[in-house]
């Protein structure tokens, strides 16, 4: 596995501490940042391959995270941000992610969890957590009735995606996804980047409603 | 006031980049519009019957000063909502006695303009008196509405009832006056007066109209303190009863690794439903009642269990014995497989899922002797018993899952 740069953002410094030291051999912290603006200074003059980010930060106009994000918005072809956080709520979640993020995490994750979610993202996949894919199962509706019939359709999951879902929701890992399903792990992947391009630019209620929660729309 | 979500940000006048009051800004940031436009807008209203301005400064005396931004963070619930869908309230019934007595003094009001126009009656002022009577009372009943409103749902404010009874009131008293006054002068004469203490009323209005409108708002920043200093006040006796004791146990216990952990668990989960869950009532929740299961298994098996929950469903018997299976199915896992331990619980239209899952090594069912109770009596018989179905799947190094379906018997309390 190659060597990948990334920044870390969070208000803590214990926490900063922790995950340098939790995190393995291959991913290299080039910087840390405690708030929004210096967030974005430092995302700028670094670019950094990955950004690994708090929802919640001060600073700003108090957007947290997804506030980063979104001044760094014409870097996410270059910069790919992981959101890490310890908060439950949906509109949290769903802000960061609708801001432009990769993948939500929260901070129970272990180490070597998350050293892999970094790299992970890296590569362009996506990260999901069971809780992020719960919130994904509430948000488009679990019932199986409300089935997306085409590829271009935002507003609903496939039939595939759902069950990829529902398995990463029941605490399955990609590999045992893919089993269980009898596809590839780049299968997988490729459903779960498709829901997570669904969950960005979906105008489905419940995520404009968590969205507007957070003052983004 | 306290509990409201626009998806707009609120009116209000940004100190920042304003020319003279801040209007202009402060309309673009509410309607999501450049403020170039905006202020065209109000430059090419000003040929126009002079509405630019006199609107600007309408804006300008109605519309307090301050950081939009800010003031929708001021508005956001204290309490964060929860991701699944909120079990609906009971519908409001129609206001059908303040219709009846709406109903009843129109008719009044017409029957008195009749009699007017007509034969006179002795004691004309009886009716007028009365109709003003009634206007009173249903102008004042509305305070007391408005009361009991606030308490019942936090929408505060005006609702459209109880303006409508304002107006109407007012109307009515209006009307029995005139008669009153008028009894024994001639109709065009009336209309004049009429149309005269409009004016000065209407004036009086114009005059008294910013100084009333301030101290509303002030009325309104008041209570608005008042709510954040009460959940202010909540949070410091959360944080002294809850967190600071539990940092003061781990203190004193520092030694015991388990017990550390134990306390520290119990208090994340304690203040994580305090933080981001609706506090809902005991009995009303699937997903609580699910999440005080999971509780008591992490506190006496010094476990975590990462629980995630799709949906919602008022509790019934079957419900409780899929919890009870639960469980079972939980402890099971607990007890023979190894962490990480993941329960996913499905709420949908016709059924409610319950997965449990571990990393151990698994088992094969057939090799469970039928004298062991816990597998096939207390997980699969109950589930079983109540029409549902029940598995267990375990692979070598895959772990086991136990997965618990049943049918939901009522529909319609989603």
């Amino acid at each position: 596995m190659t060597n990948i740069d990334v920044v870390l953002v969070d208000d803590h410094l214990m926490f900063r501490a922790g995950v340098r030291a939790s995190l393995d051999d291959s991913v290299n912290v080039l910087g840390e940042a405690d708030d929004v603006d210096a967030a974005i200074t430092l995302v700028r003059s670094l670019q950094p391959p990955v950004v690994v980010l708090d929802v919640h930060l001060p600073g700003g106009m108090g957007g947290g995270g997804a506030e980063v994000i979104t001044a760094c918005a014409d870097l996410l072809g270059t910069v790919r941000f992981l959101a890490l956080s310890v908060s439950d709520a949906a509109e949290d979640v769903v802000a960061v992610i609708r801001a432009g993020a990769r993948g939500y995490v929260t901070k129970a994750i272990s180490g070597a969890d998350l050293s892999d979610a970094i790299h992970r993202v890296a590569g362009g996949d996506a990260v999901f957590s069971p809780r992020l894919a719960g919130f994904v199962l509430d948000a488009f509706g679990a019932a199986a009735g409300d089935i997306a019939t085409g590829d271009d359709e935002l507003d609903r999951l496939s039939a595939r995606e759902r069950e990829v879902m529902r398995l990463i929701a029941r605490g399955y890992s990609y590999r045992e996804v893919a089993s269980e399903l009898f596809i590839s792990i780049k299968t997988v992947e490729t459903h779960v980047s498709a829901v997570l391009r669904k969950l960005q630019l979906s105008s489905r209620h419940e995520l404009t409603r968590w969205a507007a929660a957070r003052r983004l729309l | 006031m306290l509990c409201v979500t626009t998806e707009r940000l609120p009116l209000r006048r940004p100190r920042g980049g304003r020319w003279i009051g801040g209007v202009c800004r402060g309309l673009s940031a509410h309607l999501g519009m450049p403020v170039g436009v905006i202020r065209l807008v109000m430059v090419l209203l000003v040929p126009v019957g002079f509405t630019g301005p006199l609107l600007y400064v309408w804006f300008w005396v109605t519309v307090p000063a301050g950081d939009p931004v800010q003031a929708a963070m001021d508005q956001r619930p204290a309490a964060l909502s929860r991701l699944a869908p909120r079990l609906r309230d009971p519908a409001r019934k129609l206001p059908l006695t303040d219709i009846g007595v709406g109903l009843v003094l129109v008719i009044g009001a017409s029957v008195l303009i009749a009699v007017r126009n007509g034969a006179d009656i002795t004691g004309t002022w009886v009716l007028p008196a009365l109709i003003m009577l009634a206007g009173t009372a249903l102008a004042w009943s509305q305070l007391d509405a408005i009361q009991r409103d606030r308490v019942r749902s936090h929408t505060g404010g005006r609702t459209p009832v109880s303006v409508l009874r304002l107006v109407g009131g007012m109307v009515l008293v209006g009307l029995g006056i005139f008669l009153l006054v008028g009894r024994n002068i001639p109709l065009d004469d009336l209309l004049q007066t009429a149309i005269a203490a409009l004016a000065v009323l209407i004036g009086a209005a114009l005059v008294l109209a910013p100084w009333w409108l301030r101290l509303v708002r002030e009325l309104g920043d008041e209570r608005a303190a008042r709510a954040r200093e009460s959940e202010r006040a909540d949070i410091a006796a959360h944080l002294h009863d809850g967190v600071l004791q539990t940092l003061a146990l781990i203190r004193s216990r520092s030694d015991s690794a388990e017990d550390v952990a134990r306390l520290a668990r119990a208090q994340e989960r304690e203040l994580r439903e305090w933080l981001y869950d609706d506090r809902r009532t005991p009995g009303t929740s699937v997903a609580t009642d699910l999440r005080a299961v999971v509780a008591e298994v992490e506190d006496t098996r010094a476990v975590a269990v990462d629980v995630v929950v799709v949906g919602d469903a008022v509790p019934d018997a079957g419900t409780e014995a899929l919890l009870q299976a639960t469980r079972e199915a939980l402890v099971n896992a607990v007890t023979h497989g190894r962490a990480p331990y993941s329960l996913y619980l499905e709420v949908v239209q016709d059924q409610v899922e319950v997965f449990v899952r571990d990393h151990g090594d698994g088992f094969e069912l057939s090799t469970v002797p039928t004298d062991r109770f816990g597998v096939r009596e207390s997980i699969i018989g109950r589930v079983v018993r109540r029409g549902g179905t029940a598995t267990v799947q375990s692979r070598p190094g895959r772990g086991t899952e136990v997965h618990l379906c049943l049918p939901r018997v009522s529909e319609g309390e989603r």
